[in-house]
């Protein structure tokens, strides 16, 4: 069956629905880049422009995890803390468990995929609401990560996972291809798939997706634990990159998660949502965040200025939605 | 048209924001001063030691600091950035002793000294990182918690008898365990008959040290006296120490001298706090980094000195350093 058959109204597909990414993300990524390098003489160059896809890698790859989930109409606050967690997991079994690297990668993505598992069931099986049980998952995991390394980072990798985080195959950081790849992939999933296109129908309205056939639950666990995969795959990335896996890695990273992909058109209530609008919204927030630091602005305003781009950015999405539908 | 007029509005703002900044930008960057948190009275006095240090060594600089001292990957992407305006130096405070390491090697890469601020790196990690640290500068943690406990032991007499409260830092944070160390090493020594019945972690946090202290003061009702890993929990423990009615009996100490510590210390509330000098810290390092750049070749590590404040002590007013608590 098709969307169009489970009578999603046209008004929210639109003109701008078929477009891969909405407009006004993009005008505000080219004002950014156009101000900034007018603002600083530092700023246009092919490191910086690196040291940024570098600086956003991790928050973009958890942004696509919370994208899925989002637009679903789901939330998953753990995100941050499964990043912390998995990366512990990782660098215990490489250091202290004796696991060769590649098994420690795999307990990466194991661990975020457990995790998200556990929060999926809760919230389809148990009933329990996603913002509680995602709630409680952020103290657990965290918890948890604690417990494991005492509250100390576990510091010294294998060569082979430091080249992960650190090594620059063809100048570019490597962090970067596994963001710019995840990006692709992800992006054909949710747009191009039917398991993507479900995770629209179940954020838009639920009672069609059932209509329709779509087995919501056992769907919505599956989202959980992609989410949870990518928060793995972000903390494999932490722990590649910072060499150690740090107990206190990523704490607050699911609301900066969460903002780039609300910046990137994603709707907060489901039922809209593409991967590269997440990209875009990562990319924001990463050139809104280097530019700032290249000006050498107080961090103080840092979090002002990301604060007011955000509303800004969803008040002309509205405006031109509104417009729109009249 | 209303659409424009919000993009249009966006980048007003955009423009407002930044060159709000730029008063700080400057075309000749000197030294590249990277901080924890600005939040934080600590890293303010140090800040005013580095403007005060760079304008008596006639040099610039550029500081930036991050939201909190807890946001390790945010300042190593602020560190790659601020390598993008190639400063002569990198003066760096890291957030724990691993995260700014790739950051420092591509620092050396580029021919750029860097110091260790606050001592929070550790040499030998470092070298095994391959970073060379042109010198540490900071307060000796290890001595201040023994100074502590000097203290402790000649106002109560080396033959005192009782319990002792330990309430360290973060788990895991270096900078708590060496100041709880150093006061449990000293205090066996000076006076074996105080014992310490509980070591405890109070997460730098008031709430936390104020819970701890009822809890130790109804286990053991012969408390006389608590070692606090700094100011803001020492201030917590006071007040519980008050309410239970045994303000006077038992010797409460904290490590820092802020501003809070010394009016609670003059209203005869807090008995001590062993104060760190971090307007003096900031100075210093500026003018050793100057003439490391000028070829002098300077100390592994240099300690700047700490004091014990007491009622007395303040009163007097007679010390030097005194003017340098801020």
């Amino acid at each position: 069956m098709t969307i169009e058959a489970a009578g999603i109204p046209e008004s929210k597909r639109g003109r701008r629905g078929r477009l891969m990414v909405r407009l006004e993300s993009v005008v505000v990524l080219a004002v950014l880049v156009a101000l900034l390098s007018v603002l600083s003489p530092y700023f246009l160059s092919v490191s910086n422009t690196l040291n940024i896809l570098l600086a956003t890698a991790v928050i973009g790859v958890l942004a696509f995890g919370a994208t899925f989930v989002i637009a679903a109409a789901g939330i998953d606050l753990s995100l941050g803390s499964v990043l912390g967690l998995s990366g512990v997991v990782g660098a215990l079994s490489i250091n202290a468990w004796g696991m060769p690297w590649p098994v420690g990668l795999l307990f990466c993505l194991g661990t975020g995929a457990l995790c998200g598992s556990i929060n999926g069931l809760l919230v389809a099986r148990a009933g329990i609401p996603a913002f509680i049980v995602t709630l409680g998952m952020l103290g657990v995991a965290r918890g948890l990560a604690l417990v494991l390394t005492n509250g100390v980072p576990v510091y010294g990798l294998d060569d082979a996972v430091v080249y992960i985080g650190q090594g620059r195959p063809a100048g570019v950081p490597f962090p970067v291809f596994v963001f710019l790849a995840a990006a692709a992939l992800l992006h054909l999933v949710l747009g191009h798939t039917r398991f993507g296109k479900y995770a629209l129908v179940i954020g838009d309205n639920e009672g069609a997706a059932r209509a329709m056939g779509v087995r919501v639950q056992r769907h919505r666990i599956a989202l959980y634990a992609l989410s949870g995969t990518m928060a793995g795959l972000a903390g494999l990335l932490f722990m590649a990159r910072t060499n150690a896996g740090d107990p206190t890695g990523g704490i607050n990273y699911e609301l900066t998660a969460i903002t780039a992909t609300i910046l990137g058109g994603t709707n907060l209530f489901g039922g809209r949502a593409t991967i590269a609008g997440t990209l875009i919204g990562a990319l924001i927030m990463g050139v809104l965040q280097n530019g700032l630091n290249l000006l050498a602005v107080s961090s103080f305003y840092q979090q002002m200025a990301i604060g007011t781009v955000l509303v800004l950015a969803v008040w002309l999405d509205q405006a031109n939605r509104a417009r729109g539908q009249r | 048209m209303k659409p424009r007029t919000r993009t249009l509005a966006l980048a007003v703002v955009l423009f407002g924001v930044a060159p709000a900044a730029t008063t700080h930008a400057d075309d000749r960057p000197v030294y590249g001063v990277l901080l924890k948190t600005l939040s934080n009275p600590f890293w303010g006095a140090m800040e005013q030691g580095v403007r005060d240090g760079a304008k008596e060594a006639g040099v610039q600089y550029f500081m930036q600091a991050v939201e909190s001292d807890q946001a390790a990957e945010p300042q190593l992407n602020t560190c790659n950035t601020m390598l993008e305006r190639k400063p002569k130096a990198m003066i760096t405070a890291a957030i724990n002793s691993t995260i700014l390491l790739p950051c420092l090697k591509r620092a050396n890469e580029m021919g750029i000294p860097v110091v260790d601020l606050d001592a929070n790196l550790d040499h030998e990690i470092a070298r095994k990182a391959g970073v060379k640290i042109a010198f540490t500068i900071g307060s000796d943690n290890t001595a201040a918690g023994k100074q502590g406990a000097d203290w402790l032991a000649g106002k109560l007499g080396k033959d005192a008898r009782g319990a002792v409260l330990v309430i360290e830092g973060l788990s895991g944070n270096i900078t708590g365990q060496k100041r709880a160390q150093g006061f449990k090493e000293e205090l066996a020594g000076k006076a074996p008959q105080l014992k310490v019945v509980a070591s405890l972690p109070g997460d730098w946090d008031r709430q936390k040290a104020a819970n701890i202290t009822n809890d130790i003061m109804t286990r053991n009702p012969d408390l006389v006296a608590i070692f606090c890993a700094n100011d803001t929990m020492a201030l917590g423990a006071v007040e519980s120490a008050f309410a239970a009615g045994k303000g006077s009996k038992i010797t409460i100490i904290g490590v820092d001298g802020n501003v809070d510590a010394v009016k609670s210390i003059k209203s005869g509330r807090l008995a001590a706090s062993v104060a760190q000098l971090p307007y003096l810290v900031g100075k210093q390092a500026v003018a050793k980094t100057k003439a490391v750049l000028a070829g002098k070749k300077a100390d592994e590590y240099t300690y700047v000195t700490t004091l014990v404040l007491t009622k007395q002590v303040l009163a007097d007013n007679k010390d030097p350093n005194l003017k340098y608590l801020k």
